[in-house]
């Protein structure tokens, strides 16, 4: 494929800091991103997953949340972004900001240059005041944090799938949630945000992105410069760890006042990132669960018509496979040994070339798709981060076209299952 | 050969391509030659509130059950030889399709074949197959699809307040129905709203994307196959101005409250145009975004939080509300708040520099949309469906006036036609 896809551009910018960039003008934006990233520990989780939140609501520059956000109006909209998510055993710290090319702005005003020396002031310049981050603020975002906790309740698919990996991945890191617990959060002073910031800024491993319709070099300038002057030492270390394979499986149930049960298989595969058998499992678990015409999608919802949604997804950084499904409480074990049974089916190499071809062209297309947005682009790359930090999506692609039906057999006869949760729905409330 | 007319905007610098084709179809087709991607959708102007219907020279209306339009969408993926998703996985496109109050969807993404893609869309969408025993079969799917929703607040608290603010309109009604409404549903039923809403002249193509305008064409020759005129009378019982109730409440397994605050509209004058969309756009933005004054009392009295506070302007054929939503400890205390701030700046008249400032937001958010051919061919046919260009919105954006923006009080707003849905954790 020649068209779309542009390379990215990497450089180190001091040991444990790196920079990487794509200009490209087919973008009517850009979008500056640092992420930190630190290894999961339950007593520093939420301190720092706190942060990007704390540091993008105020710097010494704007101390007033109000007069912040005028500005940003006034840059036509652009948006500083904060985030926290897991990448396997590490938590990831994100702050961004993004906005307008210049060419669009009405006056000609400068967008992007603006964007870079905010987003380096909102990281480094915090409005500390007795060298602590100020207490309206603090209480601020420690009270929107737990609430955050709070609605991730709300959608009760993705609390059944986080649920089932806490359960499975308890004695991991990865069982740690990306914000720790609502009790942890509480319990937060201000003295702890100044020393998590203080770490995160000295010793975490640090990722600079600069994706659009920018020129990079003034924001690799101005990160360079901070980084340079905070005389950093060794970034620590950022491992996963990953379970080859499940000792036996254990069973979760949990009973809530739901109309409909949810249930979630979590899986080893024992196959993680960087192992040469990655793209297998992928087109293994494509093949299984990961489109309309899987195994998942033509048997357990539309040949026994027991579900709206089921799927496969696997997170090839922890190696693991997660299989979730929302059903009648009445036909929750009926599910669950049908979507065992398709398991199998792919394990005896139960199907055909049509399949496998279906499942590479899907999983094609969407490493292809990434390329268009600049969201899609900086997921990517980040995921790729500790491996092969240059490499395209269709470099993925055809790593995955390359993968041949034994490989997949293979990759699916080594998967265990390791945990079963379900969240059920009262029978009274059931029909 | 059909005859394209280009549309331009200087502003965005973009272009896109409008043909009327003799089948009676509306194609839009919006290159983008760097785009690994594209993106097409195939929509009929026919959604869940198309309840009740009257044919051009028949004296009898019909009633269909509720969720109707949504089992179509579903069943259409199914021919006699197998279904389009099998198709489209020979050619790698990722397929879906939507239904709304007032338009179902048919869509695909892909990065290779694209008109291998389009030609299974434009085929599958035209070729209905209905049987007693394929139409049993989704029953089961659907009925989980609702299940699912029951469980949903987000959805459950809009569908709580649009049956607080409307007596007799079907936008109150779950898109999908009830269990019971979909039981109702055979194959006659499916053809007969199929043969009614699926007319060509009623639909529109949209293509974004690394795509050759001929190409898309000369595949429509073709594929289309004309259509006779639409003559579709579409029944709304009368619409009271009044709303139902001015608070409902329901308990659900949530562990913070949430809710949405509603103003209902009169549509007497029709639907906003493009300029009033923008300017009503506007409008919420200055009195609501982070940095208004309102925004920071919510934030600062522990009333609201960034995650979830937003509003939108929800508009369509016989209904306009404008619903303010987001999650709260005490949602009664922010519809008072926000009440109070709309009294105050319809009696003190708007900030101009808010004004200014929301103005320039509007339009960059629009000029960052045009990034995605997924947000450029959604956005282009749902304004083609209520009569609306994309170019002409983002214009009246950055051109906006103060005055007209503050007039669009006149009609929006009115704390008497407001209405506060809850939900609350139970127990």
């Amino acid at each position: 494929m020649k068209i779309g896809m542009t390379g990215i551009e990497l450089r180190p910018v001091c040991d444990g800091v790196n920079f990487r960039s794509i200009q490209d003008s087919r973008f009517k934006t850009e979008r500056m991103s640092i992420h930190f990233l630190l290894p999961l520990k339950k007593d520093s989780v939420s301190a720092n997953a706190i942060l990007p939140f704390l540091l993008t609501r105020a710097s010494r520059k704007y101390p007033d949340y109000t007069k912040l956000n005028e500005h940003l109006e006034e840059l036509y909209g652009a948006v500083l972004g904060a985030d926290v998510q897991k990448l396997g055993d590490i938590q990831v710290l994100s702050i961004s900001a993004s906005g307008i090319a210049d060419r669009y702005s009405l006056k000609k005003e400068p967008v992007a240059a603006e964007l870079s020396r905010l987003l380096c002031s909102m990281v480094f310049d915090p409005p500390f005041q007795d060298g602590l981050f100020p207490e309206d603020g603090f209480a601020q975002e420690r009270r929107q944090l737990i609430e955050t906790l709070r609605s991730e309740f709300n959608d009760k698919r993705s609390y059944a799938l986080r649920r089932c990996e806490e359960i499975m991945c308890a004695a991991e890191p990865y069982g740690i949630g990306r914000c720790g617990t609502e009790e942890d959060i509480r319990a937060l002073e201000r003295k702890d945000l100044t020393k998590a910031w203080s770490e995160m800024i000295h010793r975490a491993r640090v990722e600079i992105m600069v994706l659009g319709d920018c020129d990079p070099n003034p924001v690799f300038e101005n990160f360079s410069a901070v980084f340079r002057s905070l005389g950093r030492g060794p970034a620590v270390g950022c491992e996963t760890k990953v379970v080859r394979s499940a000792a036996r499986t254990s069973e979760t149930a949990e009973k809530m006042n739901v109309a409909q049960s949810k249930l979630v298989l979590g899986f080893r595969t024992g196959i993680a990132e960087p192992d040469a058998a990655v793209p297998a499992v992928k087109l293994m678990s494509a093949v299984f669960g990961g489109t309309p015409n899987s195994k998942l999608f033509l048997n357990v919802r539309e040949k026994l018509s027991l579900c709206y949604y089921c799927s496969s997804v696997y997170y090839p950084i922890k190696g693991i496979l997660m299989v979730q499904s929302g059903v009648e409480t009445k036909n929750i074990n009926r599910a669950r040994e049908e979507i065992l049974h398709q398991l199998e089916e792919v394990r005896n190499g139960n199907f055909t070339d049509d399949e496998l071809k279906a499942a590479k062209l899907s999983l094609c297309n969407s490493y292809r798709t990434l390329g268009d947005s600049l969201d899609g682009l900086e997921a990517w790359y980040l995921s790729k981060t500790f491996f092969s930090p240059g490499q395209l999506p269709e470099e993925e692609a055809a790593r995955v076209g390359a993968v041949t039906r034994e490989e997949v057999r293979k990759a699916a006869g080594d998967v265990t299952l390791d945990t079963v949760y379900c969240l059920e729905g009262s029978e009274a409330s059931a029909e | 050969m059909s005859t394209m007319k280009e549309i331009k905007s200087e502003r965005a610098g973009e272009r896109y391509y409008e043909v009327h084709h003799p089948s009676g179809l509306k194609i839009l087709i919006y290159p983008k030659e760097k785009s690994s991607s594209s993106y097409a959708i195939f929509g009929t102007k026919y959604g869940s509130i198309d309840n009740c219907f009257r044919l051009k020279g028949e004296a009898e209306s019909h009633c269909v059950p509720n969720g109707i339009a949504h089992y179509l969408e579903h069943k259409l993926f199914e021919s006699e030889d197998g279904d389009a998703f099998a198709r489209y996985a020979k050619t790698g496109a990722s397929a879906n399709a939507y239904t709304s109050f007032d338009m179902t969807c048919y869509l695909f993404s892909c990065t290779a074949n694209v008109y291998e893609s389009l030609e299974i869309l434009l085929d599958f969408v035209q070729s209905p197959y209905f049987t007693e025993q394929t139409v049993q079969k989704e029953q089961g799917i659907i009925g989980q699809e609702i299940r699912m929703y029951d469980d949903d607040p987000q959805w459950r608290v809009l569908f709580n307040l649009l049956g607080a603010l409307y007596h007799t309109h079907p936008v109150k009604i779950d898109i999908a129905g009830t269990t019971e409404s979909i039981a109702k549903i055979t194959p006659e039923l499916l053809y007969r709203c199929y043969r009614t809403f699926y007319n060509l002249n009623n639909m529109v193509l949209c293509i974004a994307g690394n795509v050759e305008p001929e190409r898309v064409l000369s595949l429509c020759d073709k594929m289309l196959k004309p259509s006779g005129p639409f003559g579709v009378e579409r029944i709304f019982e009368p619409e009271p101005e009044a709303v139902v109730r001015r608070r409902v409440e329901q308990k659900l397994a949530v562990a913070v409250p949430l809710f949405e605050l509603g103003f209902k509209e009169s549509v007497k004058g029709g639907r906003a145009t493009t300029g009033q969309l923008a300017e009503t756009e506007i409008l919420l933005e200055a009195i609501s975004s982070p940095a208004s004054p309102l925004y920071r009392r919510l934030l600062d009295a522990g009333l609201i939080n960034e995650a979830s506070f937003g509003h939108e302007y929800f508009e369509g054929p016989g209904f306009a509300s404008v619903i303010f939503s987001g999650e709260s400890k005490d949602p009664d205390a922010v519809a008072e708040e926000i009440r109070n701030e709309i009294a105050r700046v319809r009696r003190e008249g708007l900030d101009s520099r808010a004004f200014e400032r929301a103005k320039k937001s509007v339009y960059g958010r629009n000029i960052a949309a045009l990034n995605n051919v997924e947000s450029i061919a959604n956005s282009l046919v749902a304004l083609t469906f209520a009569g609306r260009e994309l170019f002409d919105y983002i214009d009246a954006a950055a051109c906006a006036d103060l005055d007209a923006v503050a007039a669009r009080f006149e009609t929006q707003m009115d704390p008497e036609t407001s209405a506060l849905s809850v939900i609350l954790p139970q127990g």
